[in-house]
């Protein structure tokens, strides 16, 4: 008795709700990896990221394996300065990509022959930023008045303007000149750009790229660690959490705001010059809406307001859409995911397991009615599953589609249904004729699949997990 | 006794509803001054004019001899006023002690170019404010101190999150502390408390305080003087018995020709 | 000038054809705003959903001469399965994506929405292809019918799209002033908790909410199909996104605001295409956002509440 009082007496006193809470993160083994992460000294975290990134440029010249490097990192720095907008201070910032593109198309313009502007490397990237803050500024200006979802639509058409006018200002009549000029490339965008040249150096290989890259994702990553860390991050996230209090308490949320704003778009000014040196030309497509998705996407995987987390959302979000490219793999990832997915969250154990073999044995009753249809070809998990299903010869392609809907309809039913037992019965149709549209169908449309799971994933996480894989669990006001 | 609080003719209204009708009234330094009447009568209208929430239609508010009328809030609390509030307005998801020390902002002056490189002046203000929150959480005894620090604030009790608001305040370093209920909600014991509390804060930290209640017992153990607002205007002011005696408080709270009699 | 004059009239009716498509989805887009104070990005993609329901039942019904049933049928055809298909998509995407995360932080509803949008967009993309389809309103409603008035001239299509939008207006307004379902509604929208506790099925009102504006979204695509001819997978983002800004302009959660908003982005949209240029056209109508909510930051008919402390 005695013995069990002393063991709880350093939770005397303590709320219930602490206790339960607690319990309960503790329970959860990828949030108590991130608070590991978390206890880790920054200086030591960056030296590790710092060479896990260095090791590629050094021991690989594989050109395909170092882009997807540098795509991690330079995704993971642009995520970082959208962190700490969406994240600390909580702005739903929708035009941060137009900065991204504002700051590639800077550098386009003071670093090639469109307007014959060739400015060393230093003096332009101070530029970039420059005009980062500066539209930054100009936006967030008018867009401080505006709360909440008001903030995210002007800022979404702020970007959907950006890339109209640079896709179409092709033939400006400007009143100085004589006939039309062409100020953006339209959809050719600018091409031949300059490579960077920093300290005399010239970057010329993807290397060089990719260490540039890796270099400035580190700063950021300091600087965006050690502003979160002082009286202006607390004053985002107070702002972010109670705007009111935050201005009662002596904190100018307006300033902050606009502040954090400028600080994020000067954050996508610079990544985007990096960005459009890198590939030695801007096109209007680089800076449109999926890629607004895909740092969204990034930010809510990793947690909002978790550094560590942007890393982590930035190689998921990258590194899988690459994986899909390949039949074989994406197959094996797909089925993979899948039987995972029924083994979380079908419990018991075997349950899980007899869906699985329903859904098997579904294919085989389905072959046994229809003896003649044809064998796909296939690779990996994906040749498993073909056995165990009937694919037409042909017509796939519709029936592809036909398939794809039916399993969309099938959950929009199950998401109806009350009783366990009856949304099993629905989910092994569902597999089956997932299975069916994703061997006719969506592992043949690589491109437009990436973005159907990325938005699926969005809403599934959003739905289990809203706080993300090492975000802290937020509560809104109780 | 100098007045450390002028508010002059102020006026306010909402529509077409007076809810601040040409009040006039003073906090001298170093007194307590309880703000009480019905509901609906103004108080927190009253706080929120002073502390820049709202602005003013007519009248003047001044603090330390200077108008405050219309400034923004945070430059009111820069000014030297900081208050709680009525419904508590906690940053939830922040630590305790972040909750604390974000309040230091205004007093605090490091830029972005020392925060970004770590300046040793910013890490030596950074300290100093630690320091002093850890000291203004201590002012509650062991409450929400401790392994507390870092625990979010959504964790904390009721009574707890009302004296983290009160910490919070105290940390914009005010020379006037306006409390909206700090008793509210409370069980008798916490109450009690509460009205020990404020009269540490006077005594020990040397704050100005005005605070709506109520909570009679509160008021009358701890007010200096007490004001009586309804309607919007001032129908008494005079120490608590003074007050409470006085026939238009009597009314104001039970309403006229009801034949409830003493 | 007097070219302007001229044209002037001809734009007005061009813009409240376009105004009608905007004020239909700004409807759905406030009504959902309203009452669960979410912006639903998929909005825009359900009235994309909705123009290609009514293309498939156009098809379906001509055989390349002309309609195998009476014109006015197919008409009401296309119509109500794009309203009652729409409506279904509508509470569906309610059931799987939003109704887990009331009150979860905003954020991750917005992004769920995000998610959604970007979903359907590319599950029509992927069983459709990115091609544009045509509408072939001319097999159903001889160009030549219309009116005349002067130098305008009305088509029927258009007299129709304007008819159409009014009417559709005109029954919500209705429904949510004297039905008893319109009067949860209002509930829900000032205070959830409230109405539930006042015996309102708050579950319900969400439902018969998202239903009835993703059937105006439906309408709105078939409009937009029958007056504009083009429909294709992206036709959706755009649309909804102003049909939010009509929505906000109008000041958002209030109907005849809804309805205003769009007809004035309709118009200005019309008329920066007649007399600027079709390339400012976006342009111009994000201005006039911006400049009316820094006027009016809760819109022209939006109502402003004192913010509480």
């Amino acid at each position: 008795m005695n013995g069990e009082l002393k063991a709880s007496s350093d939770r005397l006193g303590r709320d219930e709700w602490v206790a339960e809470h607690t319990g309960r993160t503790r329970r959860d083994p990828v949030a108590a990896v991130g608070a590991a992460i978390e206890r880790v000294p920054f200086a030591l975290r960056l030296a590790v990221i710092a060479v896990g990134f260095a090791a590629f440029p050094l021991l690989t010249d594989n050109s395909y394996v170092l882009r997807i490097v540098g795509t991690v990192a330079l995704f993971a720095a642009l995520a970082l300065g959208l962190n700490l907008v969406a994240g600390f201070a909580g702005l739903l910032d929708l035009g941060y990509v137009a900065f991204y593109g504002i700051g590639g198309y800077t550098y386009a313009y003071l670093s090639s022959e469109f307007l014959g502007i060739h400015l060393p490397t230093p003096l332009t990237l101070i530029i970039v930023i420059a005009t980062g803050v500066l539209f930054g500024w100009l936006l967030g200006l008018p867009s401080m008045r505006l709360v909440g979802d008001y903030l995210a639509i002007a800022t979404l058409g702020f970007l959907l303007v950006f890339n109209q006018l640079t896709a179409s200002l092709t033939r400006v009549h400007l009143p100085w000149t004589d006939g039309p000029v062409d100020m953006t490339g339209g959809p050719n965008g600018i091409i031949n750009l300059d490579d960077l040249s920093l300290f005399g150096l010239t970057a010329t290989s993807i290397k060089h790229y990719v260490i540039i890259i890796v270099v400035m994702l580190l700063t950021v990553m300091t600087v965006v660690h050690n502003v979160d860390r002082s009286r202006i991050g607390r004053g985002w996230r107070a702002l972010r959490e109670n705007d009111l209090a935050a201005e009662t308490m002596g904190m100018p949320t307006k300033r902050l705001k606009l502040l954090a704003f400028v600080f994020g778009s000067s954050i996508a000014g610079l990544s985007g010059a990096v960005f459009a040196a890198w590939q030695g030309a801007v096109f209007p497509n680089n800076f449109a809406v999926p890629v607004l998705i895909t740092l969204y996407s990034i930010i809510v995987l990793g947690g909002l307001g978790s550094i560590p987390g942007v890393l982590v959302g930035s190689f998921v979000l990258v590194v899988v859409p690459e994986l899909l490219r390949d039949v074989a793999l994406a197959s094996t990832l797909f089925y993979g995911a899948v039987v995972l997915t029924l083994i979380v969250a079908i419990k018991p154990l075997w349950r899980a397991g007899a869906v699985i073999l329903a859904v098997a044995a579904l294919g085989g009753l389905a072959r046994l009615a229809a003896p003649e249809a044809s064998l796909p070809p296939g690779e990996g998990l994906g040749a498993l599953v073909s056995h165990i299903l009937i694919l037409p010869v042909e017509n796939a392609t519709l029936v592809g589609n036909v398939a794809f809907v039916a399993v969309l309809g099938l959950m929009f039913l199950s998401a109806y249904l009350t009783s366990p037992t009856a949304k099993l019965l629905v989910l092994v149709p569902s597999l089956w004729l997932l299975a069916l549209a994703w061997q006719t169908r969506l592992s043949q449309d690589p491109s437009v699949t990436r973005l159907l799971l990325i938005g699926a994933t969005l809403v599934a996480l959003m739905n289990f997990r809203p706080a993300g894989l090492f975000g802290r669990t937020r509560v809104e006001v109780l | 006794m100098t007045a450390i609080l002028e508010v002059d003719r102020l006026s306010h209204r909402f529509g077409g509803l007076r809810v601040v009708d040409d009040l006039t009234f003073e906090v001298g330094e170093g007194e307590i001054v309880g703000l009480i009447g019905p509901n609906g009568a103004g108080k927190t209208t009253v706080l929120n004019l002073i502390t820049g929430l709202y602005a003013p239609d007519q009248g003047d508010i001044r603090f330390e001899g200077e108008s405050v009328a219309g400034l923004a809030p945070h430059k009111v609390t820069e000014r030297g006023i900081a208050r709680t509030f009525q419904t508590l307005r906690l940053f939830l998801n922040m630590s305790v002690i972040d909750n604390v020390m974000s309040a230091a902002y205004c007093r605090t002056g490091a830029n972005l170019g020392q925060i970004i490189l770590r300046t040793p002046a910013f890490r030596r203000e950074e300290a100093a404010t630690r320091l002093r929150a850890e000291e203004l959480l201590g002012f509650f005894g062991e409450r929400i101190t401790g392994y507390r620090f870092t625990e979010p604030a959504y964790s904390l009790s009721y009574a707890n999150r009302r004296r983290l608001e009160i910490a919070r305040a105290l940390m914009c370093s005010p020379r006037l502390l306006l409390l909206d209920e700090p008793a509210a909600g409370m069980n008798p014991s916490e109450t009690s408390e509460v009205t020990e509390l404020i009269g540490r804060l006077r005594d020990e930290g040397g704050y100005t305080i005005l605070f709506i209640e109520h909570d009679m017992g509160v008021v009358a153990d701890i007010a200096d003087r007490v004001i009586a607002l309804d309607h919007g205007r001032m129908i008494a002011q005079g120490s608590y018995e003074e007050v409470v005696a006085d026939p238009s408080v009597i009314e104001a709270y039970l309403g006229r020709g009801t034949g409830i009699t003493r | 000038m007097d070219a302007f004059l001229a044209q002037l009239p001809q734009q007005l009716v061009n813009g409240l054809s376009l105004g009608g498509v905007y004020a239909l989805i700004a409807l759905g887009y406030s009504m959902v705003y309203g009452v669960l104070k979410l912006l639903n990005f998929a909005h825009g993609d359900v009235y994309m959903v909705g123009a290609f329901i009514g293309f498939f039942v156009m098809t379906g019904f001509l055989d390349g001469a002309g309609p195998i049933i009476p014109a006015v049928l197919v008409v009401l055809l296309m119509f109500l399965a794009a309203m009652v298909g729409c409506g279904i998509l509508g509470v569906g995407v309610e059931r799987i994506a939003y109704r887990r995360l009331r009150k979860a932080p905003r954020i991750a509803a917005l992004i769920s929405a995000l998610g959604v949008s970007f979903f359907i967009q590319n599950a029509v993309q992927l069983t459709l292809s990115a091609n544009f389809r045509s509408y072939q309103p001319q097999l159903l409603i001889p160009p030549e019918l219309g009116l005349s008035l002067l130098d305008v001239r009305i088509s029927a299509t258009r007299g129709l799209a304007i008819v159409m939008a009014v009417v559709l207006m005109f029954a919500l307004h209705r429904l949510v002033q004297r039905t008893k379902l319109g009067k949860s509604m209002r509930a829900v929208a000032t205070d959830p908790e409230a109405a539930a506790m006042m015996g309102i099925d708050v579950d319900r009102v969400i439902v018969a909410t998202f239903f009835i504006g993703s059937a105006l979204a439906g309408a709105a695509g078939v409009i937009t199909g029958l007056v504009f001819i083009r429909v294709w997978h992206f036709m959706g983002f755009l649309a909804g996104l102003k049909g939010f800004v009509a929505a906000v302009i109008g000041g958002i959660g209030n109907i005849p605001g809804a309805m205003l908003g769009g007809f004035i982005l309709g118009l200005v949209e019309t008329f920066a295409i007649g007399f600027v240029s079709a390339t400012f056209r976006d342009v111009i109508a994000f201005a006039v956002l911006i400049l009316i909510l820094l006027i009016r930051p809760q819109g022209l008919l939006g109502a402003k509440l004192p913010d509480k402390a």
